[in-house]
C-alpha cells in the first residue's frame, strides 16, 4: 500500500471506530436526561436509580469516545495538511467552534454532572446533563458542517489555489450539512434506544429482582425506537437528492452515467480515476437500507408487544431477540458513513481536491506505523468498552457505583473513578 | 487577538493539564502503596478531563484561526505528535477505568498505564518544545540540544505534579510531596511552576511563525468575535468545577471520621 492508502486507512479507523462510541453517547444522553427529568419531576426512585444505571453505561461509553476524538482532532493536520492549507479557511472554523463550544463544555459539565452527584442541587446537577447532552448534538452539528462542505462546497471562492470564505451562512445552512446532522442524530437515538430494550430484555429473561425497573426501560427503549428509525430513514431519504452524481452512478451501478461522468470530469480536471469503487458504496448502501428494512418491521412488531404485559414479563424468545438486536443500528451506522465517505473519492473536497492532493508530505513508513499503534489501541479500545459495558448492563442497577453514597464501612472517603 | 487567545489556552492547559500529568508521572513516589495509589489518583480524576480539553481547544484554535501553521506544524512532527496522542490516550484509559474492576492486579495495571502514559506525554512535549525553543518548527528535533531541553522540561512538569499534590493531599502524603519543594510553601511551588509551564509557552510562542499564517481576514471576521464570546463563558464552567473540587482531600485519621460531614462520607464514582 502507498502512502495515500495508509493514511485513508488510518483516518477510516479513527473515525469508524469514534463515530460507534459516539452514535451511543448522543443517544443514550438523551434518554438518561429525559429519565432523569422525569426522576427530578416526580421524584420517583425507579427513575433516580434508572439515571444511575444508564448513565453509568454513558459515562463507560463515553470515555471510549472521548479518547478516539482526542485522535480525530489532530488527524486532519497530521496526515491531510494539504486539506487545512488550501480549504482551512471555510471549513477549519467549524472545526475550532466544536472544540470550544463543544467538546470543552461538554466535558467540563460531564465532570460536574459525574462528581456533583449529592453535592449540587438536584435541579441544577438536571441541568448539567442537559448542558451535556445539547452540547454533545452541537458536536454532531458543528462536525457535520465541516463533513457537509467536503461533500457539497458552498460559500467559498478560489482566490490563488486557496479557497477564501464568502457566505458564512451558506456553509452553515449547506443541506448537505444540515440533513445528514438530523439523520445522524435520530440514528443515535436508534443505537440508544435498542441498546436499552436489549439490556432491558436479557434482564428480565434472566428473571433477575429488577422486574419493574427493567420493564419501564424495556418500554422507553422500545418506543423510542420506531420513530427514530422512521426519523432516521426520512431525513437519509431526502439526502438521496443531494447526492454527488458519481456517488449516484455508483450506487446504482449505472455504468453508462459512469463512463459520461469520468469523460466529462477526465475533460475539467485533466486524465485521473473519478469514479468511487462501486462494489464498496453499493454494498454499503445495501447494507444499510437492509438493516434499515429489518429494525423498521421488527419494531413495529415490539410496539405491538410492549402492549402485552405478559409478553413484557414472559416471552423470553422475544427477549432473545432485542439482546441479539443491539449490534444492528451500529452496523447501519458504519454502513452508511462508509457509503457517504467511499462514495465521495477520489475528491476530499468534491471537485476541488483529491485525497491524494490533500496528503502530508509523511513518509509510509511513518504512517504505517501509526497505524500498527492506533489499529491496535483502537481494537483493545473496542474489546475493552464491550467487555466494560457487557459487564455493567449484566449486574444491573445495584451495583452502579456512580452518584452512590457508601458504606460507613468504606475505608477512606475519597473521589474517584 | 487570534495569537492572545491561542495563548491563553495554550497557557490554560500547560498549567491545569500539566498539574495532573505531573501528578500521574510521580505516581510511583507519591503512593508506595495500592491505597496511596488511589488517594494520589484521586486529586486528579475529577478534574482530568477538564483539564486535558484545553488542549483541545488549543487544536481547535490552531485549525480555524492558523491553518497553514496547523498542517505544516502537526505533519512536519508527525511523529512526535503520535507518540504524544498514544501516551494521553493510554493514560486517560487508565484513569477512566481504574475503578471499573474491583481487582487489584487490574488496578496495577490501570496505575501503570497512567504512568507509562503520563511519562509518554510528557517527553514528547519536550522533544516537542525542545524544537521550538531551538527554533526548529517542522521536523522532530535530532540535534543533540534535545537531550538539554527534554529532561528540563520533564523537571518542570514534575515539580508542577508535585506541587500540585501537596496543595491536595493530607498527611503523610502530603509531607512527600513536599519533599522536594523544599521550605517554601506549597502554594508559592505551585505558583512558581505555573509561571515557569507559561513561559515556556510564550518562548515557543515566539518561535512560531503566528502573525504569518492566520486565517484570512473574511474568516477571521467571524470566528475571533466568536471566541471572545464563548472564552469567558468556558472560563466560567471551568472556574465552577474547580470550585466544586477546591476542597482538599480529606484525611484519613480515623479521629476525622467520628463526625465527618455527609460530602465527607460519599464516594463518587463514575
Amino acid at each position: 500500500m502507498d502512502t495515500l492508502d495508509l493514511a485513508r486507512l488510518q483516518f477510516a479507523l479513527t473515525a469508524g471506530s469514534h463515530f460507534l462510541f459516539v452514535a451511543l453517547t448522543i443517544g443514550l444522553a438523551t434518554l438518561v436526561a429525559v429519565v432523569q427529568t422525569w426522576a427530578t419531576l416526580t421524584r420517583s426512585p425507579v427513575h433516580e436509580r434508572m439515571t444511575r444505571f444508564w448513565g453509568q453505561l454513558y459515562v463507560i461509553n463515553y470515555a471510549m469516545g472521548i479518547v478516539t476524538g482526542l485522535v480525530m482532532e489532530f488527524q486532519i493536520g497530521l496526515t491531510w495538511s494539504g486539506l487545512t492549507h488550501f480549504a482551512g479557511n471555510v471549513f477549519g472554523g467549524a472545526l475550532a467552534m466544536e472544540t470550544l463550544m463543544a467538546f470543552f463544555v461538554e466535558s467540563t459539565f460531564l465532570a460536574i454532572w459525574i462528581f456533583g452527584w449529592n453535592r449540587l442541587n438536584r435541579w441544577v446537577h438536571l441541568a448539567a446533563l442537559w448542558v451535556v447532552t445539547i452540547t454533545a448534538y452541537a458536536s454532531a452539528y458543528w462536525i457535520l458542517v465541516s463533513n457537509g462542505f467536503l461533500q457539497n462546497p458552498v460559500g467559498y471562492r478560489v482566490v490563488d489555489g486557496v479557497l477564501r470564505l464568502t457566505d458564512a451562512s451558506a456553509v452553515l445552512t449547506n443541506p448537505a450539512a444540515v440533513r445528514a446532522f438530523l439523520h445522524i442524530l435520530c440514528g443515535s437515538l436508534v443505537v440508544a434506544a435498542c441498546f436499552m430494550a436489549g439490556v432491558s430484555a436479557y434482564h428480565l429473561r434472566r428473571r433477575t429482582g429488577e422486574q419493574e425497573f427493567f420493564r419501564k426501560s424495556l418500554r422507553i427503549g422500545v418506543s423510542v425506537t420506531l420513530p427514530a428509525v422512521v426519523a432516521t430513514a426520512s431525513f437519509g431519504g431526502l439526502q438521496f437528492g443531494l447526492l454527488q452524481p458519481t456517488k449516484l452512478a455508483a450506487y446504482q451501478g449505472d455504468t453508462q452515467l459512469m463512463t459520461r461522468l469520468q469523460a466529462e470530469m477526465t475533460a475539467t480536471h485533466g486524465p485521473g480515476d473519478y469514479i468511487p469503487p462501486t462494489g464498496l458504496v453499493m454494498g454499503a448502501a445495501i447494507v444499510m437500507l437492509l438493516v434499515f428494512a429489518v429494525l423498521l418491521f421488527t419494531s413495529i412488531a415490539n410496539i405491538l408487544l410492549m402492549m402485552v404485559p405478559a409478553a413484557v414479563r414472559r416471552f423470553r424468545l422475544w427477549h432473545v431477540l432485542l439482546t441479539a438486536m443491539i449490534p444492528l443500528p451500529f452496523v447501519s451506522m458504519l454502513a452508511g458513513w462508509v457509503f457517504r465517505e467511499v462514495g465521495r473519492q477520489p475528491w476530499v473536497v468534491y471537485g476541488l481536491l483529491t485525497t491524494e492532493q490533500a496528503l502530508s508530505d509523511v513518509s509510509p513508513a511513518a504512517v504505517r506505523l501509526s497505524l500498527i499503534a492506533f489499529g491496535a489501541l483502537f481494537g483493545v479500545l473496542i474489546v475493552l468498552n464491550t467487555w466494560l459495558l457487557a459487564r455493567h448492563a449484566r449486574r444491573g442497577p445495584d451495583a452502579v457505583a456512580i452518584g452512590r453514597t457508601s458504606l460507613p464501612a468504606e475505608p477512606a472517603p475519597v473521589i474517584a473513578f | 487577538m487570534e495569537i492572545l487567545l491561542l495563548a491563553f489556552y495554550a497557557v490554560g492547559y500547560f498549567v491545569l493539564g500539566g498539574a495532573d500529568i505531573g501528578v500521574g508521572m510521580l505516581l510511583p513516589y507519591l503512593g508506595r502503596t495500592a491505597d496511596e495509589r488511589r488517594r494520589v489518583l484521586s486529586t486528579i480524576t475529577p478534574l482530568f478531563l477538564g483539564n486535558e480539553v484545553w488542549l483541545v481547544a488549543v487544536a481547535g484554535v490552531l485549525t480555524g484561526a492558523f491553518p497553514l501553521l496547523e498542517g505544516r506544524l502537526l505533519s512536519g512532527l508527525y511523529p512526535v505528535v503520535v507518540a504524544l496522542l498514544i501516551g494521553w490516550i493510554v493514560r486517560d484509559v487508565g484513569l477512566w477505568t481504574r475503578g471499573r474492576v474491583d481487582r487489584a492486579a487490574w488496578r496495577a495495571m490501570c496505575d501503570t498505564a497512567v504512568v507509562a502514559g503520563s511519562w509518554t506525554v510528557v517527553l514528547s512535549w519536550g522533544w516537542m518544545f525542545a524544537g521550538f525553543l531551538s527554533g526548529v518548527v517542522d521536523r522532530p528535533l535530532t540535534e543533540p540540544v534535545a537531550l538539554l531541553g527534554i529532561p528540563a522540561i520533564v523537571v518542570l512538569f514534575a515539580t508542577h505534579g508535585l506541587a500540585f499534590a501537596a496543595l491536595r493531599l493530607r498527611g503523610r502524603l502530603r509531607s512527600r510531596a513536599r519533599g522536594l519543594s523544599g521550605t517554601s510553601g506549597a502554594g508559592v511551588t505551585f505558583a512558581l511552576t505555573s509561571g515557569g509551564m507559561a513561559l515556556l509557552c510564550v518562548f515557543a510562542g515566539l518561535r512560531l511563525p503566528l502573525a504569518q499564517s492566520t486565517a484570512d481576514p473574511a474568516t477571521l471576521a467571524l470566528l475571533t468575535p466568536a471566541l471572545l464570546v464563548l472564552t469567558p463563558l468556558l472560563v466560567a464552567a471551568q472556574v465552577w468545577m474547580w470550585w466544586m473540587f477546591s476542597r482538599p482531600e480529606p484525611a484519613r485519621a480515623p479521629s476525622t471520621v467520628t463526625a465527618p460531614s455527609p460530602h465527607e462520607r460519599s464516594e463518587y464514582k463514575p
